[in-house]
């Protein structure tokens, strides 16, 4: 008669989860889900800026897990893993709506260099005194004052850690724009938190 | 600002590049040399630094805003749909339902025929089998063998 043995998934480390979800256990991928759902939703809200879309992203990407699974071999992390499928899923829907690669008049000044020259530099330590969450609210708020395109580049550089060409590759566009693009947004970054600075000196 | 906006933009892209570490070995020997003596792209660089440790130790966090269980309960109902979905025919079923395709109308014809060869005869004869054929009215038909004790039954 066989035995029944009852896991603790809470306890279980990401890559034994792994192994079983491989083998069709809901309750392990469940686990990795309750584990990793913020980063992802995190992840895809920093993307989007749209809490529905964000949400409906984010759960899409669980699924998409789910049905790739057995190509899940460990050369990253789970969650660096399931991150990129939600990036994935996020591109996609910026481009479909024509948010990352439209060229705007605007965005074509930045990237041919008429913008950013009259932005300021990165200024040493422009947050001092900031309150950690309160900083990273603030960091938020900056990103999300970029355009989609600028703000897709430091995400795809600055916390996924991709290189130009990677970056390059699935945004679709040239490493010349990925790096006209970066620097316009790390000065803009650097503009939006010194007038942070000087709010809080006023 | 006041370092960079009266240069060009491709040696910016170069110095951001050193930063981040995409330089060829050449190019970033070069920016090395050259830095020493260029106090603004020093401060560029400096800055470029600054702001991505800045970012990057102040990575913005989010919660997901529904509960565990629901937020659960719709990933795993879309994973049973497209589970369902996908899920091909098991090659034996076809097989069967093949067959069944054949077998009805057959078993259709073979009681029309029946029926039609004992309207045309006698209403009770005698089978080589020992069994008799009774035709109880025109749309239902019964074999009987008494040697092997079956009774089937033909409705049309």
């Amino acid at each position: 008669m066989p035995v029944s043995v009852k896991h603790d998934y809470p306890s279980e480390a990401d890559e034994t989860l792994v192994k079983w979800a491989q083998k069709g256990d809901t309750e392990a991928f469940e686990q990795l889900i309750f584990r990793h759902r913020d980063k992802i939703y995190a992840r895809a809200l920093m993307m989007m800026r749209n809490e529905d879309q964000a949400l409906e992203y984010s759960q899409e990407a669980w699924v998409k897990a789910w049905q790739r699974l057995a190509q899940f071999q460990g050369e990253s992390s789970f969650a660096t893993w399931v991150t990129r499928i939600v990036i994935n899923l996020c591109l996609d829907q910026l481009r479909r709506q024509k948010r990352v690669r439209t060229e705007s008049i605007e965005a074509m000044d930045e990237e041919s260099g008429g913008v950013e020259r009259q932005l300021p530099a990165p200024e040493t330590n422009p947050t001092a005194g900031l309150e950690q969450d309160e900083l990273r609210r603030r960091i938020d708020e900056a990103l999300g004052k970029l355009t989609d395109a600028h703000r897709t580049v430091v995400v795809l550089h600055e916390f996924e850690g991709l290189e130009y060409k990677e970056i390059a590759k699935r945004v679709g566009i040239s490493i010349g724009t990925v790096m006209s693009r970066l620097f316009y947004a790390r000065r803009r970054l650097a503009f939006l938190l010194q007038s942070l600075k000087r709010e809080r000196s006023e | 600002m006041k370092h960079t906006e009266h240069r060009p933009l491709e040696p910016l892209l170069d110095l951001q590049a050193y930063v981040d570490g995409e330089l060829s070995e050449d190019r970033r020997r070069q920016i090395e040399a050259a830095l020493p003596s260029d106090v603004d792209a020093r401060e560029l660089v400096q800055g470029l630094r600054q702001l991505g440790t800045l970012i990057r130790a102040h990575e913005p966090v989010a919660t997901v805003p529904v509960s565990r269980e629901f937020y659960w309960s719709q990933i795993r109902r879309q994973i049973e749909a497209d589970s369902q979905a996908e899920r091909p025919q098991a090659p034996a079923a076809s097989a069967a339902l093949g067959w069944l395709r054949w077998l009805i109308p057959a078993m259709g014809v073979a009681a029309v025929a029946v029926v039609v060869a004992t309207n045309q005869s006698p209403r009770e004869m005698t089978l080589a089998g020992g069994g008799d054929v009774t035709v109880v009215d025109v749309t239902s038909t019964v074999f009987r063998s008494e040697s092997d004790g079956v009774t089937v039954h033909w409705i049309q």
